[in-house]
């Protein structure tokens, strides 16, 4: 069967019958959702693709499908530049559990599909930077102290340098809005998944280590300058009428470090989290119920962020 | 008027030039707004995929007998038509592959979690390697580890 950006529009639609009955039938997915990017509105996929559960590419076409599951941690697309693409997520620092996951799957999928495989080249993809094992092992980290020391230009490239690929909040071609990267694997062909896995846990622990390093520095060096900096963004994120995505990012990452740094309490960390997905532009107009403008959904952001936070505590000094 | 440089990867107008100059040599890439965005023109491996697929000797035209698929189409795109064009390809493939991938033979998992005998014993090696290393490291968790997954593939390739 010809891959999805090849194949014509009656075997695409083959494909995606096919892969989704055989995906459906697995228990990981049972009261999951099947989703046909062709049946959904622009502010549906949009929303999918800010959740992570889909790719930006799978929801410009008509012709994908992702079946996830109920939890929302696994999700597989259909026809997106291959035919199929698990992906697998999972909060925390879970490489190797989230790994198994996305094995115990493949699995299962070999036993109702015959996958594309070669004994010399493996997995067979569209792209020959994914021929082979198939893996683009990934972690989303929050690098605050690293971006505001000013060391992430010189991080990216030594992690560029052996191997690993530094991309933005959304995955390839995005931003790194509010701080926030994916860093994952280029390699996909002759190292072996555990081989992936070690390289990339690797870097992950020695790139925490410098970010930890990075904030604890300038929370001494800068003082007074470091907590004002995070009371700041809280002040403006309570009292802002309008807000930018980007603006609410950056600020909210602010929020985030000082949950980290004891400057405000741990727990509220998840609220955090919540609104630096809730505040990208689909979610807000569906949590709207409507279209908006861009001033109507910077309007509408501030206000989401306003009520969320009115109970917030104050910003006191670092005890990390 | 003069024409606007097409992007390297497709007929689009390119908007990214990238240069790249290595002991001397310059050699340029064109992009246009979508695939710089698609491949991240700052990515340094795409840059060499762009590099290896715009500066490729003329390669005579292949065609994939089971989908039409034609190492023009592949230049264009810079993705294959169906697994058998990896058949087709595979050899005008091999110095891309180096490039973009450092290496040519796979030695990760198969469908259904079992390895073809001759990788079961390649990853064995390699396997009892790490677990040598890691017991003179006393990294015990993962000469465990290991030590679990040397039994496993040596159940497999019994049974294989």
């Amino acid at each position: 069967m010809p891959f999805p950006g090849w194949a014509k529009v009656p075997q695409r639609k083959e494909i995606a019958d096919r892969c989704v009955e055989a995906l459906d039938a697995l228990p990981k997915f049972r009261r999951g959702h099947v989703l046909r990017m062709g049946e959904l509105g622009d502010r549906d996929r949009a929303v999918l693709v800010e959740r992570h559960l889909v790719s930006k590419e799978l929801a410009a076409g008509k012709s994908g499908a992702a079946v996830i599951s109920r939890d929302q941690t696994c999700s597989v697309m259909v026809n997106e530049e291959d035919h199929l693409r698990i992906q697998v997520v999972k909060a925390g620092w879970h490489l190797r559990g989230t790994w198994h996951i996305a094995e115990q799957l493949d699995d299962a999928l070999g036993g109702s599909l015959k996958l594309a495989f070669s004994d010399r080249l493996g997995y067979l993809t569209a792209c020959p930077t994914n021929v082979g094992t198939g893996l683009r092992a990934s972690a989303m980290v929050h690098l605050p102290g690293l971006c505001l020391a000013g060391h992430m230009d010189k991080v990216s490239r030594a992690l560029n340098q052996d191997g690993l690929a530094v991309r933005g909040w959304l995955g390839e071609g995005t931003e790194a809005a509010g701080n926030v990267f994916q860093i994952s694997n280029q390699q996909t062909l002759g190292l072996s998944e555990e081989a992936i896995l070690k390289h990339l846990g690797g870097w992950i622990k020695n790139v925490v280590e410098q970010e930890w390093n990075a904030r604890r520095k300038l929370a001494q060096e800068e003082g007074e300058k470091f907590v004002d900096r995070l009371a700041r963004s809280l002040g403006v994120l309570r009292s802002a009428r309008l807000l930018t995505s980007s603006e609410a990012m950056n600020m909210l990452s602010h929020l985030r470090l000082a949950c980290d740094m004891g400057c405000l309490p741990e727990e509220r960390r998840h609220l955090v989290d919540r609104l630096m997905i809730e505040g990208q532009p689909a979610h807000v107009q569906a949590r709207a119920g409507q279209e908006l403008d861009s001033d109507g959904r910077d309007r509408r952001r501030a206000s989401v962020v306003r009520e969320a936070l009115k109970d917030f505590p104050e910003v006191v000094p670092p005890t990390a | 008027m003069s024409q606007p440089i097409k992007c390297s990867l497709c007929e689009e107008a390119a908007t990214v030039h990238l240069s790249q100059v290595v002991h001397g040599k310059v050699t340029k890439v064109h992009l246009c707004e979508a695939c710089a965005q698609k491949g991240g023109a700052t990515d340094p491996a795409v840059f060499q995929l762009a590099d290896a697929l715009t500066t490729a000797s003329p390669a005579p035209t292949l065609t994939c007998p089971k989908c039409g698929f034609t190492d023009i189409d592949f230049r264009k795109r810079g993705r294959l038509g169906c697994p058998d064009c990896w058949e087709t390809f595979g050899d005008a493939l091999g110095g891309l592959l180096l490039k973009v991938q450092h290496e040519a033979s796979h030695v990760g998992r198969a469908p259904a979690g079992t390895l073809p005998a001759g990788q079961l014993r390649r990853r064995l090696d390699d396997a009892r390697r790490e677990m040598e290393k890691a017991i003179t490291g006393e990294d015990y968790e993962a000469a465990a580890r290991l030590r679990d997954e040397i039994a496993g593939l040596e159940q497999q390739l019994a049974h294989s």
